[in-house]
């Protein structure tokens, strides 16, 4: 009986909450003016296509191209339906039929999206109205190869705070307790000269010189030194994070690196090792030494313990979801859904990087270990580990500013390369270097939200809208590779930030449930029978499988909520009108029959 | 007990006081303090001293010392040491921290390290070795070990074979509730009614806590049955008394309701023909006028299509329209019994007796591979098309089943839940199991396995929970009673106290009671058999606070649920009038004219009263179905309304909290959805005591102490007003809470899992990934 919803409720479009929506009642539906429109944005066309919808049939619209979306209305009476999509989920879009195409609707376009849909439209043959169309699709969802701006450029939104403040490093560090007598902050890559993908400002142990810093960082790939990402307010204990060192075949050792790693060990006393996670499954970092890379050896690194976590690499995660894409879009794989899942490894990869997480955290909280992570280069797999377990160990990291934060500094300052990862504007999209890694960080930070309801101030809704504006070019927060980058094309000055957008707004995104709780290290089981499918965004565009919106138990909280502060209020003009009257008996006939109906509020 | 059917001469000796074998222990006496709490008819069969009981698989270093016993009722240890690693207990006043029923009770292997020799011991069977450890695997999921290695060898041997002994009893009345409801009576001889409850036989609906005074309805009586009738608001039907004394059929109850167009006569004459005499049993009504009914096969042949026709003929004259009848053929279109039973205990066997981690790479696969998630919905999604037929057809629903007493019970509880919120309340929901399982004949006896030798045991019950906790999980604001709720009757069902889980049918209970009596001289007076304990009465079995816990905080109730006599429901959901405050029937119906498009034919289904066929009604079934659905999932759910379930594959969950519960694997500690349900209990209470509040203000000096009287509904309660931002989630709870891992599941092994080995666990699968592209 697969549950299903009619097109007249379901609206395939993404947030957009700093614009009017068109009015749903009809009164304005033919009305160019009618189109959601940001400041900046501007029409380029529109057209009147068929939208193969795969859920509800086709439906004939009207589609509006801007350059920032691509904007559809139904044109039929009895469909409400509405798709709003950023040119910036476009991933591919491609021809269907030719001239001599038969058969209804089979002429026209089919447009991949990076948000685990796709869009077909048909078209008709005649007036070039498909050429069109895919001209200016291509020119301006692929901004790059037209020597356009992306429109984050372009977006002149306005907003009353401003997103670029929410993080200062200086001042995060500080939160920390940093700098203290064994760790310094050093402007040493003031300019990027020591490396051009790390951040301006970095922490780096008390007793080591700048001129330790770049000979450590001849020996670590991409000159990706061992910085502090976290220390922990008690134990002193710190989250260390680095590139794999350069071994190469013939073992190479580095004096300068292994002191180094000496140094740091030493500014914890409470233990005699030092740990070493290597993301990395361990044959793959064996196969590294081909290419220059490695791992710390034992010989070398005498006072270090290492580790494999066995997470794969870009590639893996890149086809896993592909194949999760292939059975929750457009239908779901009904018969044998279970065995399908498994069949992606999706929920196996989210479990190996939440576990390895879980072994950071419960090594420098339990353990006392201070502990270094890295990968490869150690701005993929490091990035999930290291965020991860600042999300355990550190409650800050689970309120709404803080997971900003968080995901500004171990993400975007420290040079996931967003860019590379996303294709922003980039027409190539079979690049091997595109791959969902902060796409599993979020499911991975959901996978946790759903097994402590009350541990996080955001909600579902907020994990959403980083994903979505990962793609959209809307904002500059996820916008090229590394710092230096985004230094170089002002994007602080010349765009708008999403934590700008979301901070202005943020009673939408908080978690009622949100109980907070300082010093509390969470650690989620992970386990695969815990480990769920996000079906709310994988699966979101399916009106079938769409779970009820608003949240039940959610939407309860807040009815009681609000309930509360009634009573309160009453209970409170009550008190002060029987004072007032003493022992009048009250005149207000209402009892409390009259009052409970609001308990029970229908939805 | 004993005196009834004495014990094999092997088992005299467990009738003397308990033998000092082991002088060593005589001589300690703090063991001797250690003394079973029993119940009333309880006596110690057996036990041995100096029994360590194994709480970690991978360590002993939280072993707990302390005396085995095994009684008529349970298995007991009794220990001064407290419980390591827990900070909280749910306790069942019934029993210790450490028991468990011996109607609970799976299987029993004995174990000799020394001598590698294993062996699940049966009744009456030898054992060659003596014992070093002795696992006894529940029904409930638990695994429960003890080692012998500092006990006295023949009395740990001695205890082995009498827990084996009493936990597979030959017969029925050798069951603890007989000697235990026996001695009541005999200990309240002077009294006129037997046992002094209080609630007139334990028909307590008191126990559920929340200063409620209602009690469950237990449909014993024809009242009964008449307040159900007129709840509903049907008309046309009648409560028929022609199986009082049970002189129709032994599996049917003595009172039942019937087409009011049927005479005693027929119905009589009717019974012949079908299978157990279960001629069609009234279930429900909606408020459109259809009728939910259940019925058994008609076995002769010959007269089979002149009854059939006479049934529904007589079903569609009580329906206020008219409407025909929809007749569902479970056994077609359902997984039957053995195939319910083979996916339970597959699922048991990959959630708790395999390794964990051994588990984790394929638990996916095997977990579809054991078939009950699929189950599970195959009920769900056949009765939503039931409540389909009944709701928008406006047709009555005939469910036909060979016996019509398994499948029946499962799917015309599910569709009554959907369709009627007042089975989504604790004292509805108790009324419909007494309803569709209990009174109907559902063989808890067999079906359970109270006595453990039967091939027909399959936990349909339980897979009725499992689908109710599917309608829970999708609608969590529609039900009064919470998941602890559920997963506590499921365990209450292996508490054999309790006359509602104990019999095949009503009648089984009189007439082995009846018995029981006159071998134990008891006055039944002119009681229909001994009235043992009934499950409703909560209070037997948990204090009044820990009761709190069934409530759902999330529900959205009325303030008194809909029992009102003889009124019409208020839900009713029309594609033209969607109304939630509608009483009795819509007006469009009234002329009792509805088309023929909507009286389709269907697959596995026959629609008897041929009709001329307009030509384009085939086809359309399913479309016209699926529209429907489509229409009431695009709506805002009215939970006082129809609820329908979503079963997709990504709807159907595994219910964790009943099956994982003592996994310590899977436990969460700190979270689980448990963490929100405590924070909106706080708020919850808040508001509770805030209208309390305002009441007394309203209503002035004179009635000021009104407000003392109302008891919170919330386990977890607001320690002031405004404090609900500032407390934070208590240490014990978990997502395994109420229940509590620890002691409760023991794997053997020979080194378990270690934590560390636990999280580097994963699996490297050869993949491929090229190596070179290493990012």
């Amino acid at each position: 009986m697969a549950s299903a919803s009619t097109s007249k409720y379901n609206s395939h479009s993404l947030e957009n909450e700093s614009i009017k929506r068109p009015s749903r009642d009809g009164v304005n539906r033919d009305l160019p003016e009618a189109v959601p429109r940001l400041p900046g944005e501007t029409l380029i066309t529109d057209k009147e296509v068929i939208y193969i919808c795969p859920f509800n049939g086709p439906i004939k619209g009207r589609v509006y191209i801007t350059n920032y979306r691509l904007y559809l209305r139904s044109l039929e009476t009895d469909s409400a339906l509405i798709l709003d999509v950023p040119l910036g989920v476009i991933s591919r879009i491609e021809k269907m039929g030719g001239a001599t195409s038969r058969g209804e609707n089979s002429y026209g376009l089919d447009i991949t999206c990076k948000d685990m849909r796709n869009l077909r439209f048909a078209l008709k043959q005649e007036g070039h109205s498909r050429r069109d169309m895919f001209e200016i699709l291509t020119r301006y969802a692929f901004p790059l190869a037209h020597s356009l701006p992306l429109f984050a450029f372009l977006n002149e939104e306005k907003f009353n705070v401003d997103g670029w403040t929410v993080y200062n490093p200086v001042e995060e560090y500080r939160r920390q307790g940093l700098p203290n007598h064994h760790w310094r902050i050093t402007f040493i890559n003031k300019c990027y000269e020591l490396c051009d993908t790390y951040p301006a400002l970095l922490v780096v142990p008390y007793r080591a010189s700048d001129d330790d810093l770049r000979r450590v960082a001849t020996f670590r790939s991409r000159n990706r030194i061992p910085v502090l990402s976290w220390i922990h307010p008690e134990n002193k204990t710190v989250i260390v994070r680095c590139s794999q060192p350069l071994v190469g075949m013939s073992g190479k050792r580095n004096k300068d690196d292994e002191k180094y790693l000496d140094v740091i060990r030493e500014t914890n006393k409470q233990i005699s090792k030092l740990t070493i996670y290597d993301a990395r499954p361990s044959v793959n970092a064996v196969a590294n030494k081909a290419t220059g890379g490695g791992y710390e050896s034992d010989d070398a690194y005498h006072n270090a313990e290492l580790f494999f976590l066995d997470i794969h690499n870009i590639h893996v995660m890149r086809e896993s979801l592909k194949k999760v894409k292939d059975i929750v879009y457009p239908n779901v794989e009904e018969s044998h859904w279970l065995s399908s899942l498994e069949s992606t490894h999706w929920l196996e990869h989210i479990k190996l990087v939440l576990t390895g997480a879980i072994q950071v955290a419960d090594k420098v909280s339990s353990g006392k270990s201070s502990v270094l992570v890295h990968c490869s280069d150690g701005w993929d797999r490091t990035a999930q580990l290291t965020s991860l377990a600042m999300l355990m160990l550190d409650s800050f990291y689970r309120s709404i500013e803080g997971f900003e934060i968080l995901v500004q500094k171990e993400w975007i300052s420290f040079g996931h390369k967003f860019a590379s990862r996303i294709g922003h504007g980039d027409k190539n999209h079979t690049d091997a270097d595109r791959s969902p890694i902060f796409l599993q960080f979020i499911d991975c930070v959901w996978q946790m939200s759903k097994q402590f309801p009350t541990a996080f101030e955001f909600n579902e809704q907020f994990l959403i809208i980083i994903l979505d504006h990962l793609y959209s070019c809307r904002f500059g927060t996820f916008l090229f590779n590394c710092e230096s980058a985004r230094e170089r094309q002002k994007v602080t000055e010349r765009t708008v930030s999403l934590w700008s957008l979301i901070n202005s707004n943020k009673e939408k995104f908080k978690n009622p449930f949100y109980t907070k709780e300082i010093n509390r290290v969470l650690y989620p089981v992970a386990s695969m029978r815990h480990l769920e499918l996000w079906v709310n965004y994988y699966i979101r565009w399916n009106p079938r499988i769409k779970q009820q919106q608003p949240n039940p138990v959610e939407q309860r909280y807040m009815e009681l909520l609000a309930l509360r502060d009634e009573y309160i209020k009453r209970l409170e003009e009550l008190q002060l009108a029987n004072s007032a009257k003493l022992s009048d008996p009250p005149t207000s006939p209402s009892s409390p029959s009259q009052m409970m109906p609001h308990v029970q509020t229908h939805f | 007990m004993f005196s009834l059917k004495p014990p094999r001469p092997t088992f005299r000796s467990y009738l003397l006081p308990p033998p000092q074998t082991d002088d060593k222990i005589s001589s300690e006496p703090k063991i001797k303090k250690l003394e079973p709490v029993l119940l009333p008819g309880e006596i110690v069969v057996n036990e041995v001293n100096f029994v360590r009981k194994c709480i970690a698989t991978d360590t002993s270093q939280y072993d707990l010392w302390g005396k085995l016993i095994c009684s008529n009722f349970k298995i007991s240890f009794i220990t001064d040491d407290p419980m390591p690693l827990q900070k909280f207990h749910y306790r069942n006043l019934l029993l210790g921290e450490h028991d468990v029923p011996l109607t609970c009770i799976e299987q029993i292997v004995t174990v000799n390290d020394h001598k590698r020799k294993q062996k699940v011991l049966g009744p009456n069977q030898k054992l060659k070795f003596n014992p070093t450890e002795l696992i006894i695997y529940c029904k409930d999921f638990r695994i429960v070990r003890f080692r012998f290695d500092e006990s006295g060898p023949e009395s740990a041997k001695k205890v082995c074979l009498a827990i084996a002994h009493y936990s597979q009893p030959t017969d029925l009345q050798l069951l603890f509730a007989f000697e235990y409801v026996g001695k009541k009576y005999h200990n309240s001889a002077h009294k006129i009614n037997g046992i002094p409850s209080g609630d007139g036989g334990g028909g307590g609906g008191n126990g559920a806590g929340g200063g409620s005074s209602q009690k469950t309805p237990l449909f014993e009586t024809y009242s009964d049955w008449d307040r159900e009738i007129k709840r509903t608001g049907a008309s046309g039907w009648r409560v028929c008394s022609i199986n009082e004394g049970y002189m129709i059929s032994t599996c049917l109850p003595e009172y039942f309701v019937v087409p009011s167009s049927l005479a005693d006569q027929d119905l009589k004459i009717f019974s012949h023909s079908f299978v157990g005499r279960r001629m069609p049993l009234w279930c429900w009504s909606h408020s459109n006028g259809s009728a939910l009914v259940r019925m058994a096969l008609i076995k002769d042949a010959l007269q089979q299509r002149k009854i059939d026709q006479r049934i529904c003929n007589a079903i569609t004259k009580s329906h206020p329209q008219r409407s025909d009848v929809y007749k569902s053929d479970l056994d077609k279109t359902l997984p039957n019994i053995q195939e319910v039973q083979a996916a339970f205990v597959k699922l048991k066997q990959l959630c708790v007796n395999e390794p964990f981690e051994e588990t984790e790479e394929k638990w996916l696969s095997s977990l579809e591979n054991t078939r009950w998630l699929e189950y599970v919905r195959a009920f769900l999604k056949h009765s939503a098309e039931l409540v389909y037929m009944l709701e928008s057809k406006h047709l009555s629903v005939v469910l036909q089943e060979e016996e019509g007493r398994d499948l029946s019970c499962c799917v015309a509880s599910l569709v009554q839940v959907m369709l009627d919120p007042y089975f989504r309340t604790i004292i509805g929901f108790q009324s419909l199991i007494q309803k569709e399982w209990v009174m109907a004949g559902y063989q808890f006896l067999d079906r359970c396995n109270h006595l453990k030798r039967s091939e027909k045991e399959s936990p349909l019950f339980l897979l009725f929970l499992d689908a109710t906790w599917q309608l829970l999980e999708q609608y969590p604001a529609a039900f009064e009673f919470s998941e602890t709720y559920l997963a506590v009757l499921y365990d209450s069902t292996r508490i054999s106290l309790f006359g509602t889980f104990l019999f095949n049918s009503p009648h089984q209970r009189v007439k082995q009671s009846t018995e029981f009596a006159i071998s134990k001289n008891i006055q039944l007076g002119d009681e229909k058999g001994l009235q043992f304990p009934s499950v409703w009465d909560w209070s037997l079995q948990f204090t009044a606070k820990d009761r709190t816990l069934f409530h759902n905080p999330f529900y959205v109730g009325k303030s008194t649920p809909c029992v009102h006599n003889g009124s019409a429901k208020s839900f009713k959901r029309t594609k033209k009038n969607y109304s939630s405050t509608l009483r009795g029937m819509p007006s469009a119906l009234k002329n009792g004219i509805i088309s023929d498009q909507e009286l389709l034919p269907r697959r596995n289904s026959l629609i008897l009263k041929p009709k001329p066929d307009p030509p384009q009604q085939t086809n359309s079934q399913n479309s016209d179905m699926e529209q429907y659905f489509r229409e009431w999932f695009s709506k805002p759910v009215n939970l006082h309304a129809v609820i329908l379930p979503r079963v997709s594959g990504t709807h159907i969950k595994l219910w964790k909290l009943c099956y994982f519960r003592w996994v310590p694997e899977a436990q969460i500690s700190l979270g689980g959805s448990i963490t929100a349900f405590h924070k909106l209990s706080l708020l919850a209470d808040e508001v509770d005591v805030l209208s309390r509040m305002l009441r007394q203000q309203r209503s002035g000096p004179l009635e000021a102490c009104y407000g003392e009287l109302g008891q919170s509904r919330m386990y977890f309660r607001a320690s002031g007003p405004h404090d609900t931002d500032t407390s934070g989630t208590p240490e014990f709870l978990s997502s395994s809470f109420p229940f509590s891992p620890v002691g409760n599941l023991c794997r053997r092994s020979i080194l378990g899992t270690p934590l560390s080995k636990f999280l580097s666990g994963a699996k490297i699968w050869l993949s491929t990934e090229t190596l070179a592209n290493e990012d």
